[in-house]
């Protein structure tokens, strides 16, 4: 056999190995029910409810922050992170967490937040300013 | 829109929308005449179509020079009429960050890239002497691709760009101030820039890192002209010196982004596999394979289809990498992704445009390639050269359907999402091709092209595989290195090895193959930034683990050790690793409020060392950004890194002035009244206090005191935390009516107050009330912060440098070798 076909089979079959691996190791978005179902860690799209409240105070414990989410089903469940809070949490508009659920708590190990697309906080902004000047007026 | 607008400078917009379009229409003028210039066969032109070319192009830099100079112009001058202005900088921000404003948003990124790319054309109208027409052809072409970018035209409710002398109130923004031709007299300070961003190392890495992604059009304008023009053999020696110039360009910048990303801790470390990042690199991994297959072909004559390939393909993943970050796809897995600025679709037209050339010359041109039929010797130089070009080829191909996950569910409706654990993933897989990469750069040294002598060959490599396993079994052995993941291990042997046989390579160099010192220094730096990265990486310590007990819970402390952030109270000395720190205090600079934090190593009871570190945050754009303070050591760095504060809240401050007195106790503990005589001391939390003596000659400010009236001061000295704070509240009774005049200590959290005198038999025993109000530990000043060791991380930036030598002193070497006709 020739040496080129050899590399061509090995590449081959590099390729294939990279593409099972990968499809072996991306996860799956789910929702808390899915959480609950499955002892593995996956991703949980949603938002804050901001109606409820947001536990974090550094001087009981520096790395513990909880609060409420709901996942895009509409399905509420508390949420515990390991860290601080995130700067802006509140702001944020959607919230994509990493974890599983212990119990009935969903454990957290990454929260990656989307914050208000930029033009909604323009508007937000620009109210606040002329806000400011009529004030003065 | 009849209202007349007061106030707005409208020349510098209106001049820099002509000069956009001027930019686009001269490109596409010029992309024309090169194009008409190429195809002409008249043995004896006159060189018309030519001379019209250059002249387009050169109107296109004049058009780009002056968008710049206009950009610049509005925000220095700070004209928040336009949007650019107004989103990304404000009054306060300094100089150097009005700069880094320049490319902050989309448009001034594409109006880097644009630039660059006029300055590489006119070095190429230059010097390219007869591959000039074709080659500038594309130049031009990815002129008119970019130029549409920030075109601003708006057709119906399409637009075509997005320009970045978009008004304000233009951009799409409802408001009834639009309403107002005052609007602008509201408009007091722009939004500012993102304090993440307000970082030094913003102001270079972008022009580094867009010179790096403009230089590819070069190597791919040649390999597309030799296709087109059929010189397929000519082509390849007068674009390695370009291919070596991107690689390492854009190799500096790439890095330049992780020592922005290492400084400023964003990302918990120098890399972080983010979307964004990976998509940075899959040009510079292609062109680097490139550049070897490059090198193969032109001095045995094989892998001519795979260095063509590769050569194409790295220009059309740097449009894909920038639709990636441009486009908005990855919002869901980046944190660094800019948002759509509606030129998704633009984008993937200009992916499409290139990639299409791409694909239509290697089909239409594959028969007449210059193809070898004879394999390579197995033990050949060029063999394995070709061998370690395909990985690193695997190694990007892998980057790539990873980072991809959002493109293939959107193009196929699936919903993936990436690795839970995307950093543990990529290590192991790159680990796994960096193993082979690491090693075939290290033994191909030993090769020669065509023939080696085998015995001879196999000898030197097992030596100094011997060599570098010693050497690997210690750094392993010092550095705690062995904990880790069996691969890791392998790829610092086969790094180490890297470094040896290059080292060899090198020595012999000196003795007169000078020639080869350039790779083997690209290759040495190539081993030792593996070696740091590896290290690093690997070996990096969380020190301020929180051991206090303090916790919510301990049945949440048990699941979700170990704990990384620890509390600091103010003036309250911890121990943390194998530092004492404490937190004395925070001031003010500008917009960055800084921390002072207290190192202090003790042995056996003394002080070995001490510093004092100053991380500081910054807010802006209602916002906080925590930027950390490093020591550094020569082989470690110690990051301190604050993750949450209570000194200052991005809540406004407003209740807490109005309140007063009343007000005033609510931020304190409810009050405990001692009585005590002189000499005595009352215990607090925090502490005790001492009544040291009674001044019954207090003077007080603007109150002046009759005859009649007592004013009696209480001397107080308040010891805690080893600090010692002297204090004086004064009672007294004026007239008819009693007054105290209670005195804060605020570094300590206490307020006094001299409350009653009780008399006593004799003067001795007479005794007084004190009132204590502590602050509870929640409104105590405090700082939440994160330390962390990253060891040996200089022989990452050690191994980025030298690597970056190296491909200079190659880019010297193969220019030397071109003879451009």
């Amino acid at each position: 056999m020739k040496k080129s076909s050899i590399i061509g089979i090995v590449v081959i079959a590099i390729a294939i190995a990279v593409i099972i691996s990968t499809y072996s190791n991306t996860s799956t978005y789910g929702s808390f029910n899915d959480a609950k179902a499955t002892k593995s860690e996956l991703h949980v799209v949603g938002h804050l409810n901001k109606t409820k409240e947001l536990f974090y105070d550094a001087t009981k414990d520096a790395n513990y922050f909880s609060f409420y989410m709901k996942d895009n089903k509409g399905e509420e469940c508390k949420v515990v992170f390991s860290g601080t809070k995130p700067q802006d949490f509140e702001r944020s508009e959607q919230i994509v967490l990493t974890g599983q659920m212990k119990g009935n708590e969903f454990h957290a190990s990454k929260i990656l937040m989307k914050c208000p697309s930029k033009y909604t906080d323009d508007k937000l902004n620009v109210t606040e300013v002329s806000a400011k000047k009529s004030a003065n007026l | 829109m009849d209202i007349v607008f007061k106030g707005e400078h409208l020349l510098p917009g209106q001049l820099g929308q002509f000069f956009v379009v001027l930019a686009f229409g001269a490109a596409l003028f010029s992309f024309i005449c090169y194009f008409f210039a190429t195809q002409e066969t008249a043995p004896k032109s006159d060189n018309s179509w030519l001379r019209l070319g250059r002249i387009g192009y050169w109107l296109n830099t004049v058009a780009i020079v002056g968008m710049g100079i206009c950009l610049f112009y509005i925000l220095y001058n700070h004209y928040f009429e336009y949007h650019y202005a107004w989103s990304y900088t404000s009054r306060e921000l300094p100089v150097y960050y009005l700069i880094s404003g320049f490319w902050n948003g989309q448009e001034g990124g594409f109006l880097l890239w644009m630039f660059w790319e006029a300055v590489l054309g006119n070095i190429l109208i230059w010097r390219a002497k007869s591959w000039e027409k074709p080659v500038m052809t594309t130049l031009a072409l990815s002129q008119v691709v970019l130029g549409t970018m920030i075109l601003g035209l708006q057709i119906g409710s399409a637009h075509i760009g997005s320009s970045p002398f978009m008004l304000l109130r233009n951009s799409g923004i409802e408001g009834p101030i639009f309403q107002n031709p005052d609007y602008l007299s509201f408009i007091k300070d722009g939004k500012g820039m993102n304090p993440s961003l307000q970082n030094y190392w913003m102001i270079i890495h972008p022009p580094t890192l867009f010179l790096g992604s403009a230089s590819l059009v070069v190597p791919f304008a040649f390999a597309v002209a030799g296709l087109w023009k059929r010189r397929y053999k000519e082509w390849v020696q007068p674009a390695i010196p370009y291919a070596l110039f991107s690689c390492m360009v854009l190799g500096t910048g790439v890095i330049m982004g992780s020592f922005w990303a290492y400084e400023s801790l964003n990302f918990d470390g120098f890399w972080a596999w983010d979307p964004v990042e990976n998509a940075s690199i899959f040009p510079w991994l292609i062109l680097v394979a490139a550049v070897h297959v490059l090198v193969v072909y032109k001095n045995t004559g094989h892998s001519y289809f795979t260095a063509t390939f590769l050569t194409l393909v790295a220009f059309v993943l740097v449009w894909y990498s920038s639709f990636l970050a441009r486009s908005g796809v990855l919002g869901e897995s980046s944190v660094h992704a800019f948002t759509d600025l509606g030129l998704f679709w633009q984008l993937v037209i200009g992916v499409l445009i290139f990639l299409a050339i791409t694909a239509y010359l290697l089909i239409s041109r594959f028969k007449e390639m210059p193809i070898t039929k004879k394999d390579e010797e197995t033990y050949s130089r060029e063999f394995w050269m070709f061998v370690g070009a395909i990985f690193l080829g695997l190694s990007c191909f892998h980057l790539l359907v990873v980072t991809s996950v959002p493109v293939w569910n959107l193009m196929f409706g699936t919903k993936f999402a990436p690795p839970t654990d995307p950093i543990k993933h990529y290590n192991v897989i790159q680990a796994s091709f960096a193993v082979v990469i690491a090693l075939l750069s290290g033994f191909t040294q030993f090769l020669k092209y065509k023939k080696t002598d085998v015995t001879r060959f196999f000898i030197t490599t097992l030596i100094y595989l011997v060599f570098a396993a010693l050497i690997t079994g210690l750094v392993v052995y010092a550095t705690g290195f062995y904990k880790l993941h069996f691969v890791f291990i392998i790829v610092m042997l086969c790094s180490v090895y890297t470094i040896v046989s290059n080292g060899k390579i090198l020595a012999d160099s000196f003795k007169g193959k000078y020639k080869l010192a350039g790779s083997a220094v690209a290759h040495i730096g190539f081993g030792l930034l593996l070696v740091g990265a590896l290290i690093s990486a690997g070996t990096k310590k969380v020190v301020s683990e929180n051991l206090t007990g303090e916790q919510y819970s301990a049945e949440f402390a048990k699941d979700e050790n170990p704990k990384e952030n620890i509390l600091l109270y103010k003036n309250e000395p911890l121990k943390m690793g194998d530092y004492m720190v404490t937190f004395k205090g925070d001031t003010i600079e500008g917009a960055s409020h800084f921390f002072n934090i207290d190192y202090q190593r003790i042995n056996e009871g003394k002080v070995t060392e001490s510093f004092t570190l100053r991380p500081n945050v910054i807010q802006a754009q209602g916002g906080m950004s925590s930027t950390p303070d490093t020591k550094h050591y020569l082989f470690h760095d110690l990051y301190t890194h604050i993750t949450m504060t209570n000194v200052i809240s991005t809540a406004p401050q407003t209740e807490e002035a109005s309140h007063g007195e009343e007000g005033d106790d609510k931020n304190y503990d409810a009050p405990v009244a001692h009585e005590i005589a002189i000499g005595d001391t009352m215990a607090y939390r925090d502490g005790i206090i001492v009544l040291k003596g009674l001044n019954k000659n207090v003077k007080l400010q603007n109150i002046p005191l009759t005859d009649k009236d007592i004013a009696v001061g209480a001397q107080l000295e308040v010891i805690t935390h080893g600090k010692t704070y002297q204090s004086e509240p004064v009672y007294m009774i004026k007239g008819r009516a009693v007054f105290d005049f209670g005195k804060k200590i605020e570094d300590a959290g206490l307020k006094l107050r001299f409350t009653k005198i009780i008399p006593g038999q004799t003067v001795a025993d007479g005794k007084v009330e004190i009132t204590v109000y502590q602050q509870p530990e929640s409104k105590k000043k405090f700082i939440v912060l994160k330390a962390i060791k990253f060891p040996y991380i200089n022989f990452l930036w050690a191994g980025t440098i030298i690597m970056i030598i190296g491909f200079f002193m190659s880019i010297l070497r193969r220019n030397k070798e071109v003879k451009t006709v």
